[in-house]
This record gives structure tokens, C-alpha cells and sequence, in this order.
């Protein structure tokens, strides 16, 4: 579970820097949160592809998410990237007005995806790729809203456990104030992912590597220190959110299908 | 003997953007008076072609770029990796050793490894033979990646008399440890030193860097002397071009020490080897 920060830096920077310049783009845009994944993603393309190359979207709803536009607008000015700010609240509104709800999930959901539409047409209008933020303890539980946070052109981050994060960040000297953050998926305000699932982050951590990384079957993680309820809770939000880690299914028809065995690199020809 | 190890990144499917980098480099090394240049695994090509296979396979013999290549290796020696095709529709993961202007041999990746990240075999066919050839520096052996994991693969370059067993690879990195390496480096470099060492030849192994889908090739070349012990490092994951110089003398010394060679009875590990196949059920 342990990484070598600066191994892991110099992998992931190369990774940004060669995935950008094979689809032939020299710039970068982050949707900074103001918590612990989008800065270390943003630090991260800062590093790769120098400090004029990335862009910081803040993109809160009206004010509801507190002091985190504050971290995200004072950690765009530590890494010296170029920000800009936009308030989601007339176009979620908008739809809002048509179809009201109270259902937090949808609501969060719209914003998320909200989010991602404004941050692709910005990919459009600057030139940029989109650089994802989802962390591998989110991709593994179902922790992020398909086609939006979820969305991205490469992710640097998706083969690291939060914790893994959180000691990446420390190396890359983020401020004190983000890397202390308690992770959340963002839908609405005071929401935690340690309060849904009932178990603190370092603990989801190590179940996750037992059963994901070292592929220990449920009867071995349980015989190591964890609970069983904990574990089968883990095991089943990793089964039910499988679709968000595919691609739809396509009906085979013909001899040859896109998503079958129609088989090509995403890098081909790059 | 002076070997240059060309840890490159080749452009995915591109064979004539692949071709020029070869070229290039040929002519760099040349220059820097190597005798031998040696690339990677799929070094013309690419490493995750998939369906790409049949698109950029080549027949040596024939093909225009190896004609260039063939060229260059009149004062240079050079070790490469490519799809070959034979048979009309037959791919294989291949490695050919070029020399005073023409192909001296071919090897086919016999160890496909398929099954969690990899699936060679589905898109390759299998190579059936290890076999030494002579080179003006002694007698060589070629390897394509996972073939050098197989340890009965060394023994066969062994005991066909290999001076110099060369090994192409593309090794994706994986794992963390607390060195500026990926966990899955120490194996190549264990078997390195166990063959080089057992075997009383040196080894060279090319492996590649650069990102395909993700995956980032780990690199971390190198070459380890008749007595085992390691010559030459280049970085994990970056582009480099290292240069060595080989004491061929070094190999005589070596076998002087340790007799492992004169002492190897292939025909005990042929009549056990036949009794086990034998022996298969199912």
C-alpha cells in the first residue's frame, strides 16, 4: 500500500505529458474542487506540462460549498495556474425549474454533470485535454457520478488509493488545509463517503487492497482484523457499481463489433 | 566489443515514423563506435497492436524497411523486434539479429503471455525454437521478453553454447517498492544475474518505455558480465541510450572458474525431459 511518492510522480507526469502530446495537446484542464484529488491532479499537470499550461475550472453552486472555492482559488495560486470561475446555479436551476426535486442524488448528480459538459466545451475552446480526478477507492466502489465526474480524456489518478493520494499530495507540499480534507463525493453539502459506507477511509483502503491488489478471497480479509459486515459491504458496492467501469454493451450482430472484437489500442497511430 | 542499448519508445502501428527512429539511432551509435545496437521488443511496430497485428506484419526478406535496415547494419551490428509473417496469415512476435548487410537470424517469442493484462496469444502465433547463431563476437542467443522468464529457455541458449544471450522486451512496470523502480524491475534483473552467472555469458536486455493505453513501459536496461555481475543500468521509464563496453576475454576467464559448461549433460535433461513429456495425461 506504500508508494515511492517521487517514483510515482515522475510516472504520472510522463503519463500526463505523453498521453497530452500523442493526441497532439500541450494543455490541460483540471476541474479543481478544492479537495484532495483535483489539487493533486492539478499540481501534477503543473509539473508535466508547465504552469501557463493548465487551466483551474471552479465551478461551485452558488455558495453552498463554503470555503472550498476559497482552497481552490488559493492552490491555483500556489501552483501559478491560470483559473476561471463559474457558478453552475443558472443552468442546474434552470432544469430544476422544469422538474423540481428534493432528491439530493439527482440534484448532485445534474451538478456533476453540469460540471463535465461546461468542462468539455472549455476543452473544445482552449485546446486542452480534460485530466481526470476519480482515485481508485472511488472507481472500485462506485464513489463518482457516470458521465460526469467520471468523465475525463486520461486519468493520472485512477490506479491510486486514496491514502495513496493523500501521501502523493504530502510529497507534492499541497497545503496542509487540503490534504487534512474529508474525502467526499460532492453530491450536496456535509456529505461524507466515511459516513455513507460506515467506515473511515484508511480502513476502506486496506480492505480494498486485500481483496482487489492481493485478490484474497472474503474469508482471508475477514480472518485479518476486518469486520464482515465491512467487508461484504466493500465486496457489494464494488459488484454494483461495475457498470460505471465499462462501456455499455452492444448487441453483437455482425462478425465484427465495436466493444467485441473490433480490438485497437486507444493509442494507435499516436 | 562496445553494445549500445537503445531504450526507446516506439510510436504505436507507425512502421515508417518506427523506421526513421531506427534509423537514427543506427547512425547515432555508429558514430559513438559501437559494434551492436539492440532494440527493443516490437521495436518497428509497437507493443499493443491487437487487431493492428496483420497490418504492420512483414516478411524480412522482401520488405522495403528491412532492405534499409539490412543496410545499415553492414558496420553495425543490430538486434530489433517486428511482426512477422510467414505462411500467409501466420503473425509472430519476432526478434532478428542483422549483420554485415543482412539477416543472420530470426527468433519467434515462443513464451506468449496471455491472461491479465496480456494477450499475445491471441493475436500471435507461437514460436517452437531457441537456437545459437554465430556472430563475429561468439555465439548468440535471442529472447523476446517473457521467453527470458522461462528458465528452460535460458538453459536451451546455454546449452546450445551461448557467448551472448540478448533479450528485447516490453515490460510494463508494476508495483511500488521503496526504490525509484517498479516492484516487477527485480525479476528481470534476478534472472539477469542468475543467467548470466549460470551460464558463464553475458546478458544483455533492451526493454522499452513510453505509455501505451495506460501501461508505462519500465525500461531499466541492462547488462550483466559472465560472472554475474551488472555492467550497465539505464533509468526506469525514460528514453536513454547506453553505451557499454564488453570484455569478450571476460567470458574465457569466467569458464576457467566455474566449469558449468563443460560440466552440463544435456542428453540427462533430454531423457529426463522425455520421460516427464511422456508421462502427460490428459
Amino acid at each position: 500500500m506504500k508508494i515511492n511518492a517521487p517514483f510515482v510522480e515522475k510516472i504520472l507526469c510522463a503519463f500526463i505529458r505523453e498521453e497530452l502530446h500523442k493526441f497532439g495537446f500541450g494543455k490541460g484542464i483540471v476541474g479543481l474542487s478544492g479537495g484532495l484529488d483535483s489539487s493533486v491532479c492539478a499540481a501534477l499537470a503543473a509539473k508535466a506540462l508547465g504552469k501557463k499550461n493548465v487551466l483551474g475550472m471552479i465551478l461551485p453552486y452558488k455558495d453552498t460549498f463554503g470555503k472550498d472555492v476559497e482552497d481552490a482559488r488559493a492552490l491555483a495560486r500556489k501552483l501559478g495556474i491560470r483559473t476561471r470561475l463559474l457558478d453552475i446555479a443558472p443552468m442546474v436551476d434552470a432544469y430544476f425549474s422544469r422538474y423540481p426535486t428534493d432528491d439530493r442524488v439527482r440534484i448532485g448528480n445534474k451538478m456533476a454533470r453540469e460540471r463535465m459538459s461546461i468542462l468539455y466545451d472549455h476543452s473544445v475552446l482552449e485546446k486542452a485535454l480534460i485530466l481526470g480526478t476519480s482515485n481508485k477507492t472511488e472507481l472500485l466502489i462506485g464513489y463518482g457520478t457516470i458521465h460526469g465526474d467520471m468523465a475525463c480524456a486520461i486519468n493520472p489518478l485512477g490506479d491510486l488509493y486514496k491514502s495513496q493520494v493523500r501521501a502523493l499530495g504530502a510529497h507534492l507540499r499541497l497545503p496542509a488545509r487540503i490534504l487534512k480534507k474529508t474525502p467526499t463525493a460532492g453530491l450536496w453539502p456535509g456529505q461524507t463517503d466515511e459516513d455513507e459506507i460506515g467506515l473511515d477511509y484508511s480502513e476502506i483502503d486496506a480492505i480494498l487492497y486485500e481483496l482487489v491488489d492481493e485478490r484474497r478471497p472474503r474469508k482471508e480479509v475477514i480472518a485479518s482484523g476486518f469486520k464482515k459486515e465491512a467487508v461484504e459491504n466493500i465486496e457489494a458496492l464494488i459488484v454494483s457499481s461495475e457498470f460505471k467501469r465499462k462501456m455499455p454493451p452492444i448487441a453483437k450482430i455482425s462478425p465484427r463489433t465495436v466493444g467485441h472484437d473490433f480490438l485497437y489500442s486507444y493509442d494507435r497511430n499516436r | 566489443m562496445k553494445v549500445a542499448l537503445a531504450q526507446i519508445s516506439p510510436h504505436l502501428g507507425d512502421l515508417r515514423k518506427n523506421l526513421d527512429l531506427h534509423l537514427d539511432t543506427i547512425e547515432k551509435v555508429r558514430r559513438k563506435k559501437a559494434d551492436l545496437v539492440v532494440f527493443p521488443e516490437l521495436s518497428l511496430t509497437g507493443y499493443t497492436l491487437m487487431d493492428l497485428v496483420p497490418e504492420v506484419a512483414l516478411e524480412p526478406a522482401q520488405h522495403p524497411a528491412f532492405k534499409k535496415l539490412a543496410a545499415a547494419s553492414r558496420t553495425i551490428d543490430v538486434v530489433l523486434g517486428f511482426v512477422e509473417e510467414r505462411g500467409k496469415g501466420l503473425f509472430y512476435n519476432s526478434a532478428a539479429y542483422l549483420s554485415g548487410g543482412r539477416i543472420i537470424h530470426v527468433h519467434r517469442k515462443a513464451f506468449l503471455p496471455t491472461g491479465g493484462m496480456f494477450e499475445e496469444a491471441k493475436f500471435f502465433a507461437p514460436g517452437k525454437n531457441f537456437r545459437t547463431f554465430m556472430t563475429s563476437f561468439g555465439k548468440a542467443g535471442l529472447m523476446v521478453c517473457r521467453d527470458f522468464l522461462s528458465y528452460g529457455a535460458g538453459y536451451l541458449l546455454f546449452a546450445g553454447g551461448a557467448d551472448l544471450i540478448i533479450v528485447i522486451s516490453a515490460a510494463p512496470g508494476r508495483g511500488m517498492t521503496a526504490n525509484d523502480a517498479f516492484a516487477t524491475s527485480r525479476m528481470w534483473e534476478l534472472m539477469g544475474e542468475a543467467i548470466s552467472y549460470f551460464s558463464t555469458a553475458f546478458v544483455v536486455c533492451c526493454n522499452r518505455v513510453g505509455f501505451e493505453d495506460g501501461k508505462a513501459f519500465a525500461g531499466g536496461s541492462f547488462i550483466f558480465d559472465p560472472s554475474g555481475r551488472r555492467l550497465v543500468k539505464a533509468p526506469e521509464a525514460e528514453e536513454d541510450l547506453v553505451l557499454a563496453d564488453l570484455r569478450l576475454e571476460d567470458i574465457r576467464a569466467a569458464r576457467k572458474r566455474w566449469t558449468f559448461l563443460r560440466d552440463d549433460r544435456p542428453e540427462v535433461i533430454l531423457h529426463s525431459l522425455q520421460r516427464i513429456v511422456g508421462g502427460y495425461e490428459d
